[in-house]
């Protein structure tokens, strides 16, 4: 299944409750808008809507700083 | 490092100058200050405090992302007399609320987004005064307020006795609301003496910083650096790959963790191995590591040592076991640190002896002053032990409510919380050897095993247990049968979607994912 940007932003809006606007190069985690924890739910969404499995090793800020981070990572994976 | 137990908190920064002014202090991600640097900055944020009227024994809560900004505040109150409580910015703005009330707080130091979270229920006293973390970063505005400040600014910290309350550390009970644990100037200079005394921790150390300022066993990452003039390393996110990413960037020589993070770091090494060169140590708080994982240790740091550790907020730190004796003794939590004095009681009948068990009780310089404001809970948890009597008379100790096992050694095995003991079958059993035993499935990350009343049995087995990815609910089923005795073994397994929730610290969050399950049971049934 895909991962739209327009899905993925508006899961940080309403699960993740960021009130901020979110652009595609909007830090998420380096910037404290969101913490590790909502990490772990972010990447379970992920899974969920794309049926691949992140490994730890590449949940990286690289991978999942931004909007536009994740979804280049998603589109690279399995 | 001076090992002068009474010295207050503002030293403990301050003292490192002249000699390591211009040597690192503190790391972040997109700065670093020298130890010249952040005493200026401290002593900025005490000029500012001292302005708004903010003095000794006042209450000042720190609630920032992990930081230079958060160390500089903490001693900044330190200097002037203040208490800290440190607030996780995890806590809600409801919860902010709750301890800023509760500990009836002068001045509160947080983010411009953290601010914009107390409206409505959430409001603070009036005159409570707020300092916004980048937003005036240089003394008070207009010279007005230093009126009266001079010299009592710069002469306080003399006045400041080493017994004064230093910080209100607040931790949410299963039930209840949060009841804050009170520590002297004292309790945390000696809790860093000692520590940095096992740890062998000297200045060329640079220790990781994750767990949180708010945990008596994350602060003193902090203290102990601060103790012996090494470098703190902050990382706020608790991602394994970043941590271990900083760790290797920076070079750390040391990283402290709890049960969570050494099963998702150790795992995640495991597959994909990382030379950490300068790596000397990890040590492990806050609970015990399932025993895969410490078995992998070894092999994912090697040549590291690996130190087992256990404290109480209430007594700050209490036991470690030594690395040589990891191998041998991987679960133990060993015997008392430097400074404290560690028992196993058996109620009514004396110590516990090996082969036997008892409550662990705590006694010595580390033990806290009680709760803040709460003399019958402080009463009921210190107080003097009967037991003990003819080693040390009528002096408080803090029981822990943790029941310990004393082996030959005189080493001790973390048996269970007491009340969370499970009685079935006419056998007692510890919920920690129920978790061992299932994590040993190699199936399963995150394990909660808890009693269920029951009619027949007393209480049942019960547990929580998220999945690994390829693992079966049958397989564990099988490993069960052949790997547990009949008692032991879980009556109902519930499987846990996803990783389970975590405390600020970093712990798993037992009370909430054992009320969760047993919600999520009977809405079944």
């Amino acid at each position: 299944m895909d991962l739209t940007r327009d899905d993925l932003i508006s899961y940080l809006r309403e699960e993740q409750n960021i009130d901020d606007p979110i652009e595609g190069g909007t830090e998420l985690f380096s910037s404290g808008l969101l913490d590790s924890v909502s990490m772990v739910g972010l990447i379970t969404f992920i899974e969920e809507r794309t049926g691949s499995v992140i490994s730890a090793a590449d949940v990286t800020l690289e991978n999942f700083d931004t909007v536009d981070r994740i979804l280049d990572h998603v589109a690279g994976l399995d | 490092m001076s090992k002068d137990f009474d010295r207050c908190m503002w030293p403990l920064l301050a003292d490192n100058l002249p000699e390591r002014s211009g040597k690192i202090a503190a790391i972040d991600s997109n700065r670093r200050a020298t130890y010249a640097e952040l005493v200026a900055e401290a002593g900025r944020v005490a000029d500012r405090l001292s302005a708004q009227g903010v003095g000794r024994g006042d209450r000042v809560i720190v609630h920032l992302r992990k930081g230079i900004d958060e160390v500089a505040a903490m001693f900044g109150a330190w200097k002037i007399g203040a208490v800290v409580v440190n607030v996780n910015t995890r806590w809600t703005a409801q919860q902010l609320a709750y301890v800023a009330g509760d500990c009836r707080a002068r001045a509160v130091i947080l983010s411009r987004a953290a601010m914009k979270g107390l409206t409505g229920a959430s409001t603070l006293a009036p005159g409570t005064v707020f300092m916004v973390q980048g937003e005036a970063a240089g003394p008070a505005q207009g010279a007005a307020p230093r009126v009266g400040l001079s010299p009592a600014a710069d002469a306080a910290p003399d006045e400041i006795s080493p017994h004064d309350l230093a910080m209100i550390i607040y931790t949410s009970g299963s039930t209840g609301a949060p009841k804050g644990v009170m520590l002297s100037h004292r309790n945390i200079r000696i809790g860093a003496i000692s520590v940095a005394e096992y740890l062998k921790l000297t200045e060329d150390d640079r220790l990781l910083s994750v767990l949180p300022y708010s945990f008596d066993a994350g602060l003193n990452q902090l203290t102990t650096m601060m103790l012996v003039g090494g470098t703190i390393v902050h990382q706020p996110l608790t991602m394994p790959a970043e941590v271990m990413r900083m760790a290797q960037a920076e070079g750390v020589t040391g990283i402290a963790g709890v049960p969570p993070l050494w099963n998702q770091i150790v795992r995640m090494l495991a597959d994909s191995p990382m030379a950490l060169p300068d790596l000397r140590l990890v040590t492990n708080t806050g609970g015990k590591i399932p025993p895969n994982i410490l078995d992998l240790m070894p092999r994912v740091f090697p040549g590291v040592e690996i130190y087992l550790m256990y404290g109480l907020t209430e007594a700050f730190r209490s036991t470690y076991l030594a690395p040589e004796r990891f191998e041998r003794k991987k679960g133990s939590i060993g015997q008392q640190i430097p400074n404290a004095r560690i028992f196993a009681i058996a109620h009514g009948k004396g110590i516990a002896g090996p082969g036997e068990q008892g409550e662990l009780v705590h006694a010595g310089p580390l033990v806290s002053m009680g709760y803040w404001e709460r003399p019958e809970l402080t009463a009921q948890k210190m107080r003097p032990c009967p037991e003990l009597a003819h080693l040390i008379g009528a002096e408080p100790v803090v029981y822990s409510g943790d029941l310990v096992r004393v082996d030959e050694d005189g080493d001790l095995w973390f048996v269970s919380r007491m009340d969370e003991m499970i009685k079935t079958l006419g056998f007692r059993l510890s919920p920690t050897e129920v978790e061992d035993a299932l994590s040993q499935s190699g199936l399963v990350t995150d394990v909660v095993a808890f009693g269920v009343e029951d009619d027949d049995h007393g209480q049942v087995v019960h547990a929580a247990v998220t999945y690994l990815p390829e693992a079966s609910a049958s397989g564990l089923a099988v490993h069960c049968a052949r790997a547990m005795p009949h008692y032991m073994r879980p009556q109902r397994i519930h499987a846990w979607d996803g990783p389970m929730p975590r405390t600020a610290s970093g712990k798993l969050d037992r009370p909430a994912i054992i009320a969760a399950t047993k919600v999520a049971t009977n809405s079944m049934q």
